[in-house]
């Protein structure tokens, strides 16, 4: 098992992580920057980072991960009429390995905790995790129950929530774009 | 209809002979002195239906299993003895049906204790 | 020498979290044990703390495609242990409701196994738009998508709007023509049709021994349908036949399940045509209770999937006992039958076949 703490701050802001590449390239190169190396440097660092800020938005991967209900909706928010495709988030991939958002839908038991956790780890850095619905969020209805997990977000990080029982597709689509505002630098975490 | 432990295997038997083929399920009730198992057949041909009800002392808590009788008992049996803590005696696997438990609590006995530290085996 | 493959909780073709274990040798199925359970939350005992129609939002959720038909098969249990009569329009508009809910629940269906076949995605896609259609118009009677806590005891929360039958005679004339369009779409289609033909045989004899419910009981040859053995509602009045072919195939399940859209239209039309006048509402939630009149209740309902069997143990106030027998539960548990000696890739048209829902296997 994997027991590093997820830092959060460290992978979500493109803006901090470019910043953290090119320290350490520049150390690792051992030179002293000088003015003109310094301004292009500049230069190179915004333009990097702008670029990659648009194309990390805007293609977001989701897994395919309904467990339950929620997912009745998830795949209504991938059919005709909320066409998940034309922004961006394409067509679910059915491995971890190639997909960048994780929507957890629908309630997590005991038994299922650990898988999730291993799906988790093989998704690649930087992922984000979209917890839909109210059992993800919470337990929802099944509180009481002695076999639910009250809540993904005891043991995943959680970078948006949605709430409904199920929540309408439409949420999910806000949810989404509340989710690139993040990864853009937009909203602060 | 309500008849003993011993008659079980026997009766079921012989309801299947009679056109009593179909079993439409296994349940059980934990009346807190008594626990009540209750077998559900069916006859499709007249379109008729039959309960068997089972008495059994919570402490002494086993039956049979029908499952060379009735291929389609093996699931529910296996639901109702683990929720249950119901022994079924003559069965061939020994795996619980829901992944992962580890046998030790039966969640619908009215004993059940529900701040118990449940633990669950993880594979 | 067989190997063993893992088909895990989290797979495309999967019908939720279902876990196959299943050993292969070359391209031929030995043995296939699916492991169950990981979606098991304690329904059974979270309904025995809470009153009866507190309990609604718990039923629903166990079969999350079609939650209507088993938030009204709890509803009858109460209603038959409380002794409380039904009103005559309810009647009629349950019908309506639930079998609306059965055209909503085969498509589906349809769009996630033809998915799972070739990737006809097209096919998913109309079938979603098409359930979006019914959901839109179910939603116009209590407010919403999937989970509607409408029924009450006696009745309903509120009566069907105005206007309601002129859009649904609309949309049952746009439903037949669909019907029409996914038949030439799937059987002209060569991939489809050999995937399906003479997979997963299951005859009459076998079929009765192994248990199992619903469209796969009657693709077997077995006419057993509840609506018409023990009708309930206004099925015996509106003249329901049950589609029983002889064939056993997975073919055969899909040409029973597509001919029950298409008698569950004709249903829905004749009941609008045939609504009593009244009023069709129910007790309000917080009522006096009355007496229970008989302690243990049995109702059995045909859901999509196959026959509901809901055992209810009656106290004042709660439920002592709730027992839920799901379709799903006596279909997946003839699985390992059903597939032993297929191909790897039949496994998936067998299961699609079925109609399974993890929520009610594992409640």
């Amino acid at each position: 098992m994997d027991t590093r703490t997820y830092d959060r701050r460290k992978t979500l802001n493109s803006e901090k992580e470019m910043s953290l590449l090119s320290e350490n390239s520049l150390s690792m190169q051992g030179t002293k920057p000088n003015a003109i190396f310094a301004t292009l440097s500049d230069a190179a660092k915004m333009i990097s980072k702008g670029v990659v800020r648009w194309s990390r938005k805007n293609s977001l991967w989701p897994l395919q991960f309904g467990l339950s209900c929620c997912a009745i909706e998830l795949m209504d928010f991938g059919s005709a009429r909320i066409d998940a495709e034309r922004k961006g988030y394409l067509f679910f991939r059915g491995t971890p390995r190639q997909s960048d958002v994780m929507v957890v839908a629908g309630w997590i038991t005991k038994s299922m905790a650990p898988e999730i956790k291993r799906l988790y780890e093989q998704m690649l850095e930087p992922r984000y995790v979209i917890a839909f619905g109210e059992c993800a969020l919470c337990g929802g209805p099944w509180w009481e129950s002695y076999n639910i997990i009250k809540g993904v977000d005891q043991i995943l990080p959680v970078d948006v929530y949605v709430a409904g029982c199920p929540p309408k597709p439409e949420n999910l689509v806000s949810a989404f774009m509340k989710l690139q505002k993040k990864i853009g630098g937009g909203v602060e975490d | 209809m309500k008849i003993e432990r011993v008659d079980l295997a026997a009766r079921l038997n012989e309801m299947r002979k009679q056109g009593y083929t179909y079993l439409v399920g296994i349940t059980a009730v934990d009346y807190v002195n008594h626990l009540e198992i209750i077998y559900f057949v069916r006859d499709l041909a007249k379109n008729t239906e039959d309960s068997i009800n089972v008495d059994l002392d919570p402490s002494d808590a086993w039956v049979p299993t029908i499952t060379p009788h009735f291929k389609s008992a093996d699931w529910y049996e296996r639901e109702v003895g683990e929720m249950f803590g119901i022994e079924i005696r003559g069965r061939r696997t020994d795996r619980l049906l829901l992944e992962k438990w580890n046998g030790k609590a039966a969640p619908l006995r009215k004993n059940f204790n529900w701040n118990e530290p449940y633990e669950t085996m993880i594979d | 020498m067989s190997t063993r493959i893992n088909i895990g909780p989290v797979h495309p073709s999967t019908h939720g979290v279902l876990r196959l274990l299943v050993d292969i040798d070359g391209d031929r199925v030995e043995s296939v044990e699916p492991h169950v359970g990981l979606l098991h939350r304690g329904v059974e005992k979270l309904v025995e703390n809470r009153a009866y129609m507190q309990n609604m939002p718990y039923m629903e959720k166990l079969d999350y495609v079609a939650p209507l038909s088993y938030a009204e098969a709890y509803v009858s249990a109460v209603e038959h242990a409380l002794g409380i009569e039904v009103k005559a329009r309810a009647v009629y508009v349950r019908t309506v409701l639930l079998e609306l809910q059965r055209i909503a629940s085969h498509l589906l269906w349809l769009g996630v196994m033809a998915n799972d076949l070739g990737q006809f995605y097209t096919v998913f896609m109309w079938a979603f738009r098409d359930r979006d259609k019914v959901l839109r118009l179910m939603e116009e009677t209590s407010g919403a998508r999937m989970f509607h806590v409408s029924m009450r005891l006696g009745g309903l929360q509120h009566d069907l709007p105005k206007g309601f039958e002129d859009r649904c005679h609309e949309l049952l004339t746009y439903l037949e023509k669909q019907v029409d369009k996914y038949r030439n779409f799937l059987e002209k289609n060569s991939v489809f049709v050999e995937r399906m033909q003479g997979v997963g045989l299951l005859d009459k004899e076998r079929a009765i021994a192994l248990g199992v419910t619903g469209p796969v009981l009657r693709a077997s040859g077995v006419n057993y349908d509840v609506r018409s053995n023990n009708p309930y509602y206004a099925y015996d009045a509106l003249g329901f036949e049950p589609q029983v072919r002889s064939g056993g195939d997975c073919l055969t399940r899909y040409d029973v399940r597509m001919m029950e859209i298409e008698e569950s239209i004709r249903i829905v039309r004749e009941a609008l045509n045939a609504l009593p006048e009244g009023s069709a509402l129910g007790m309000p939630i917080r009522f006096a209770l009355q007496a229970v009149q008989e302690r243990v209740s049995v109702v059995k309902r045909e859901m999509p999937r196959g026959e509901c069997m809901m055992y209810l143990v009656a106290d004042p106030q709660q439920p002592y006992r709730l027992h839920v027998r799901s379709p799903s539960f006596a279909n997946l548990s003839a699985l390992s039958e059903i597939a032993k000696g297929c191909k790897t890739a039949d496994l998936f048209a067998i299961l699609g076949s079925l109609d399974i829902v993890m929520g009610e296997v594992d409640r």
